[in-house]
């Protein structure tokens, strides 16, 4: 082991390696890696499932929303007349006038040209 | 044939490296997320350990703080190096559960192994050093743990350990010198016996 200075920036690897066999945790590495990531994935899970609780109430209460609205504007519709009541363009213009002029008006008109 | 990289060029490629998983890691790749954990399970654990000295809570305390970085990984500034942002939350996670620590407590420490007592026999001689050594550890301030071990076994800098544990440089320079004075006394004591 090298002598040590005050304030040394070296790190000492005598030291360091008995302290990393000390703390060292064993072999058992990878079931270590395996288990944080066995609990990755159902912490995902987990959120996921959170997420979906926490969006189910206002989820709930938008689609009720739609359902009154969708439900209100269909009502209304069918409270309506038909289409075919309406006089079409068509209708107004090919019907006969509702008071016809004079025939001796149209007459004394003729008459005069 | 490839040149061997410099250490600065090496660790530049190394953190670039480490901020795409990251950042396949964020966009929920698995494979990417594992990659970081099995690089940093062992500091990650040894740095625990130093805290808390039970093998078991180390490793759940380590544990809490991959999953607590996962969660944070959105956080992380992909220009600076990730090892000192993981053991951030990793000292954060080992201190927290000591503190929260009722039921397990630490085993007294037995004065006559810090002071030199009997040495083993050979085939224990291992063990029994490291016995030692985390006996003497245990006795250090909190802190003077955690930078002794990331100076001398992780191999940060000075500056990097002032960024894990919220320290000014100065402070941590002055608590891996006391802590190295105290185990390296111990060291030396067990070569004595030896």
């Amino acid at each position: 082991m090298k002598d040590l200075q005050p304030f040394d920036h070296r790190p000492d690897p005598v030291l360091g390696d008995a302290l990393r066999r000390a703390l060292d945790p064993g072999v058992d590495g990878a079931a270590f890696v395996a288990r944080v990531l066995a609990r990755a994935a159902q912490e995902r899970v987990a959120s996921w499932d959170a997420v979906l609780a926490r969006w189910a109430r206002p989820g709930v209460a938008a689609a009720v929303l739609v359902a009154v609205a969708a439900g209100f504007l269909l009502g209304r519709a069918a409270a309506r007349p038909p289409a075919g009541a309406r006089p079409t363009v068509t209708d107004v213009l090919i019907a006969p006038p509702a008071h016809p002029g004079e025939v001796d008006v149209v007459l004394a008109s003729v008459i005069e040209n | 044939m490839t040149e061997p990289q410099p250490p600065r060029e090496a660790a530049r490629i190394a953190q670039e490296e480490e901020a795409g998983l990251v950042a396949r890691a964020v966009a929920g790749d698995r494979a990417a997320f594992g990659v970081l954990v099995e690089r940093y399970a062992g500091v990650a654990r040894r740095v625990a350990r130093a805290v808390l000295g039970n093998p078991a809570d180390a490793d759940d305390a380590a544990q809490d703080a991959m999953l607590s970085a996962l969660v944070k990984l959105e956080q992380y500034d992909r220009r600076r190096p990730f090892g000192p942002w993981l053991l951030r939350i990793v000292a954060n996670a080992a201190t927290d559960r000591r503190r929260r620590r009722t039921v397990r407590h630490v085993e007294p420490l037995d004065v006559g192994l810090t002071a030199g007592g009997p040495r083993p026999d050979t085939t224990a001689e291992r063990w029994a050093l490291g016995e030692r050594l985390r006996q003497a550890l245990a006795e250090l301030p909190e802190r003077r743990r955690m930078a002794v071990v990331l100076f001398d076994v992780e191999g940060y800098s000075h500056a990097e350990i002032a960024l894990i544990l919220k320290l000014p440089e100065g402070t941590v320079r002055s608590e891996v010198f006391h802590a190295r004075r105290r185990l390296r006394t111990l060291l030396a004591d067990w070569k004595e016996e030896g």
